[in-house]
């Protein structure tokens, strides 16, 4: 009898196995299509404008473009100064407030600003911080003395500084909440515990033990957030320079030209892009490399204290900061969304009015459930293939070698050059314009956040429980998920919530393989915001945000009063 | 007798050919019923978007045409998609059956052939179209239009400012350098390659060439330097006083407009003559903007619609394209409640009760008449487009 079950058991393992080299396959196939639509192109051979021989014409041209190294060099520095800035801030703030009431109150900031897509908080932002905004106008004209705006350049400057900061006011919240999920793992109050019994002060164990663990569990995290912002697209649209752009908008810029050349060079730009996207990896991972071994000797030295807390103290104080901006951005929206008449310097509209919604619903309603829908089904096929792809992992890793060899690339890859060879390869397939092309491409994009998030408590997870509770039932299928999956639940939740907020905020995905045909918050919000009408962008972004918001919120709870024991940890919102 | 032949043939042959027309505009509309449309055009501003909704329900009730509004945020997004579907050879089952075009986007699709036609001239209400008086109806930004496309639209430049703030705006380019010396980081124009960017710099090039000849002709058989030379000496003394000290440019006039109403700018430009109006009665202007023309005139052109080559519901499209050029919707379309987009028939050519509904239709207050808005100035060819934008972004953006 328990041969049989076993028996079957085993039979079910074959099948799963099979199961997951189909999706390592599906997987592939489009990003291999998806990167020689950017890379033929980029050596001048697309049949598609009768270029049939290949050629270097698309790199001479692009080498000649007057603003490439301008927009390079904005790329760099935005994007390696956002990564390092939000790994310091967020890990300064986990270490200097862990086990205090204000981790509390920060980690109830991370579900808005994660939910939140990121041309509205840049949207929001903008309005906050440009010389007509609402600090300015908050101290004008008491303090100030200013009639009429200040001639100042505080949004879209030409040294990408305030790119940096709405990159940091969207990244950090990001990393903590990764932390937060990762120091699970490492057994953190322990080792403060130990740490401090021992005579060292708390934020010494943060950097001298805490620190070594903990950075190889986030290593793949700070990748993926150093390829954003080098790449990304709408945010820098929006907040960052224009003369020239980063270089991910001016490849942007060159897709959408009229002249079709230009997709020779955009394409060679794509491919630089991803090179640059390595060799900056490559840069950070050796400046990771060379810092800890000159900085190993110091973690077992003794001393006590560490000359670096009251920096970890300041990076830390700098996040309450970033929470204030996001939060004064979040507010501007709905209150743009209500506003008639808002003119400078009034601290709030002179008339208010319902008018902009009314006039809204019936497409909201409409835009909401397509939204809705493609979420949905995008990230609960996300989830099942993770479970499955980390479950085969956790048998053996060799098992997931060629899908974790490439799960990362859509995050990494650049949107802008990739989207175009899929494009092509789904009109040739016949499902462009469909609903199924467009879950696949968010399911591409989804797919990653939800495997990384849960990658970390799911192979951490101790299996004895599993293992037992077969040994008392002896039935390996119910116990998977009455046990492992239900022990797992708060790490499953913030998975899917997470999966959520990214669907939400794809823009390209959603109107690469939708044709314009199918539309959702976000590519309606997107549309709207060209129209540079800040009514119309903050109902949209009011109503993008919320739901998003309200999952997260959902994560947070249902975890806790589904059952509130059995639970492996804790959930990572409280 | 010989010639007796010749004249009853041709008049036979026209004739069967008329007859062979107005058999063929029947069919055109017996094919088209039941016919799903996507009208790919820019979904960008509500008002628009409402007068397509109008049109949508009239060709539904008239036609029985379904038509669909794929709203874009950039037609060039609908060119890239008609070239992905050739790739993939796809060729007559084509998401897109109708484009919002014109300039660069329809030179791109005409030269390429990605354009169903000629069709225009076969459209009944082309008769209310006489040709002849606006070059912008034969020759889009220089390319010849040959019933590739069916014209929708007029478009001038105005300037918007707010008579609270400036009593005598710039009225001409050497004004505005003045007046941005006199008043630092009052005044920009929007980021080329932004058409009306583009347009600026144009603009800008007519009022200070001395070879105002040169730009009818393809750039390519004129010095470029000698004749630009005057613009970029201009530009070189505006953007240091211009906004952000021209470290960076709005992006669209819609952007322009709305630093106009935050005070951060003193000009803002439109190519939407009621664009002022609109957004006054929006709650987006103040009620003392008002707009106005440059002494030797604005910059003007017209936009069209298109049918792709792949369009699997081209009678439908046509359908839609007669609809759009009927006084009807002309006349529904320049009314500034609705959007106040000038109508491209011409007045002789309508019968007097339109005519009178045209003379009838209400003006927003910021918005010119025609005799104020004057004759416009012609587009440059169209290959200044690319060499202006190059040498810009040469320039000024690196």
């Amino acid at each position: 009898m328990i041969k049989q079950s076993f028996f079957h058991y085993f039979a079910k393992l074959t099948c799963l196995r099979l199961l997951s080299i189909l999706i390592t396959i599906g997987l592939i196939s489009p990003i291999i299509l998806g990167l020689a639509g950017t890379v033929l192109p980029a050596f001048d051979y697309l049949p598609a404008l009768s270029h049939y021989t290949f050629s270097l014409k698309p790199w001479h041209n692009l080498f000649q473009s007057p603003e490439v190294y301008g927009s390079l060099k904005l790329t760099l520095i935005s994007g390696l100064l956002a990564t390092f800035l939000s790994f310091i801030i967020a890990f300064s703030t986990i270490a200097v407030f862990y086990e205090s009431r204000w981790l509390i109150s920060i980690r109830h900031t991370l579900a808005p600003i994660l939910a939140i897509p990121h041309a509205a908080i840049a949207i929001g932002l903008v309005f906050v911080l440009s010389p007509s905004g609402w600090l300015v106008r908050l101290f004008s004209p008491w303090l100030t003395q200013y009639e009429r705006p200040p001639i100042w350049v505080s949004v879209q400057d030409p040294y990408a500084l305030s790119l940096v900061l709405a990159l940091i006011v969207k990244e950090t919240p990001y990393l903590l909440f990764v932390i937060l999920a990762s120091l699970d793992q490492i057994k953190t109050c322990e080792l403060i515990k130990v740490g401090t019994s021992m005579g060292y002060s708390r934020l010494s164990v943060w950097r001298k033990v805490i620190f070594p663990l903990l950075y190889p569990l986030i290593r793949l995290p700070l990748l993926v957030i150093l390829a954003f912002s080098l790449t990304v697209v709408d945010l820098s649209l929006v907040i960052g320079p224009n003369t020239p752009s980063t270089f991910a908008v001016t490849l942007f810029h060159w897709y959408n030209d009229t002249n079709l050349d230009k997709r020779f060079t955009a394409s060679a730009g794509a491919v630089l892009l991803m090179l640059i996207i390595l060799v900056s990896a490559l840069f950070w991972e050796s400046c990771y490399q060379v810092i800890t071994r000159f900085d190993r000797y110091r973690w077992s030295n003794g001393k006590r204290h560490t000359l670096f807390a009251p920096l970890l103290k300041g990076a830390a104080f700098s996040y309450i900061i970033c929470v204030v901006l996001a939060l004064l951005s979040l507010f501007v929206l709905p209150i743009w969304a209500f506003t008639q008449r808002w003119r400078f310097p009034d601290v709030l509209p002179s008339s208010w009015s319902f008018k902009k919604i009314e006039q809204l619903s019936p497409l909201l309603f409409d835009l909401a459930c397509v939204s809705l829908v493609i979420a949905f089904i995008s990230t609960l096929l996300a989830l099942a293939i993770s479970i499955l792809m980390l479950e085969q992992k956790r048998l053996k890793p060799a098992n997931t070698k060629w899908f974790d060899r490439f799960i990362y690339l859509p995050m990494i890859l650049p949107q802008v050059g990739f989207l175009f060879g899929i494009q092509v390869f789904l009109i040739w397939s016949n499902n462009s314009g469909s609903l199924l092309a467009v879950i696949g491409l968010h399911l591409l994009y989804v797919l990653p956040y939800v495997y990384l998030t849960l990658s970390g408590p799911y192979l951490a997870y101790n299996q004895d429980f599993y293992v037992q509770a077969i040994c008392l039932n002896k039935h390996p299928t119910a116990s998977f998920f009455k046990i492992k999956l239900a022990m797992l639940k708060p790490a499953l939740f913030s998975a899917f919530a997470l999966g959520i907020a990214v669907s939400f905020a794809q823009y390209l995905p959603t109107l690469t393989a939708g044709e314009g045909r199918i539309n959702t918050l976000t590519t309606e919000a997107v549309a709207l915001a060209a129209s540079g009408e800040r009514k119309k962008v903050g109902n949209m972004a009011m109503l993008q945000a919320l739901f998003p918001l309200v999952i997260f919120m959902l994560a947070q709870w249902l975890p806790r009063v589904w059952t509130n024991y059995r639970l492996n940890f804790q959930s990572i919102f409280r | 007798m010989l010639k007796h032949t010749f004249l009853a043939a041709s008049i036979l042959s026209s004739l069967t050919l008329q007859s062979l027309h107005a058999q063929s505009w029947e069919d055109t509309l017996e094919e088209a019923k039941g016919q799903t449309v996507y009208w790919n055009a820019w979904g960008g501003s509500d008002n628009i978007n409402d007068y397509i909704d109008w049109i949508k329900m009239n060709v539904k009730d008239q036609y029985q045409v379904n038509l669909k509004h794929v709203k874009l945020a950039d037609t060039a997004d609908a060119v890239s998609r008609v070239l992905a579907e050739k790739a993939a050879g796809n060729n007559n089952k084509g998401s897109i059956d109708l484009i919002w075009i014109n300039g660069e986007n329809f030179r791109t699709l005409k030269q390429n052939n990605l354009l169903y036609g000629p069709f225009s001239h076969d459209l009944p209400n082309y008769a209310y179209i006489d040709e002849s008086s606006k070059t912008s109806l034969t020759l889009d930004f220089g390319t010849k239009v040959e019933g590739m496309e069916s014209p929708w639209g007029a478009a001038q430049v105005i300037f918007m400012y707010d008579t609270d703030m400036i009593e005598q705006p710039p009225k001409t380019m050497h004004q505005l350098l003045a007046y941005a010396k006199n008043n630092p980081g009052r005044i920009t124009y929007p980021e080329p390659p932004q058409f009306l960017g583009t347009t600026f710099l144009k603009q800008a090039l007519i009022e200070t060439t001395h070879y105002p000849n040169a730009l009818s002709k393809p750039v390519t058989q004129v010095d470029f330097d000698q004749v630009t030379r005057p613009l970029w000496s201009f530009l070189d003394e505006l953007h240091p006083n211009a906004w952000r000290a021209g470290s960076s440019f709005p992006s669209n006039s819609e952007q322009m407009i709305r630093l106009l109403d935050d005070q951060e700018i003193d000009l803002a430009l439109s190519f939407d003559v009621s664009a002022a109006s609109v957004q006054i009665d929006q709650g987006n202007l103040s009620d003392t903007v008002r707009s106005y023309v440059f002494e030797r005139g604005t910059i003007g052109n017209t936009h069209f619609v298109a049918i792709p080559y792949n369009s699997a519901s081209t009678a439908g499209a046509q359908v839609v394209a007669n609809f759009l050029l009927s006084p009807k919707a002309q006349i529904k379309k320049q009314n500034p409640t609705t959007w106040g987009d000038l109508s491209v028939l011409s007045y002789q050519n309508l019968n007097p009760q339109d005519q009178a509904k045209f003379n009838a239709l209400p003006r927003g207050i910021a918005t010119l008449t025609l005799e104020e808005l004057g004759t416009s100035l012609p587009e440059p060819h169209v290959s200044w487009v690319e060499a202006l934008e190059n040498e810009w972004r040469k320039r000024y953006s690196r």
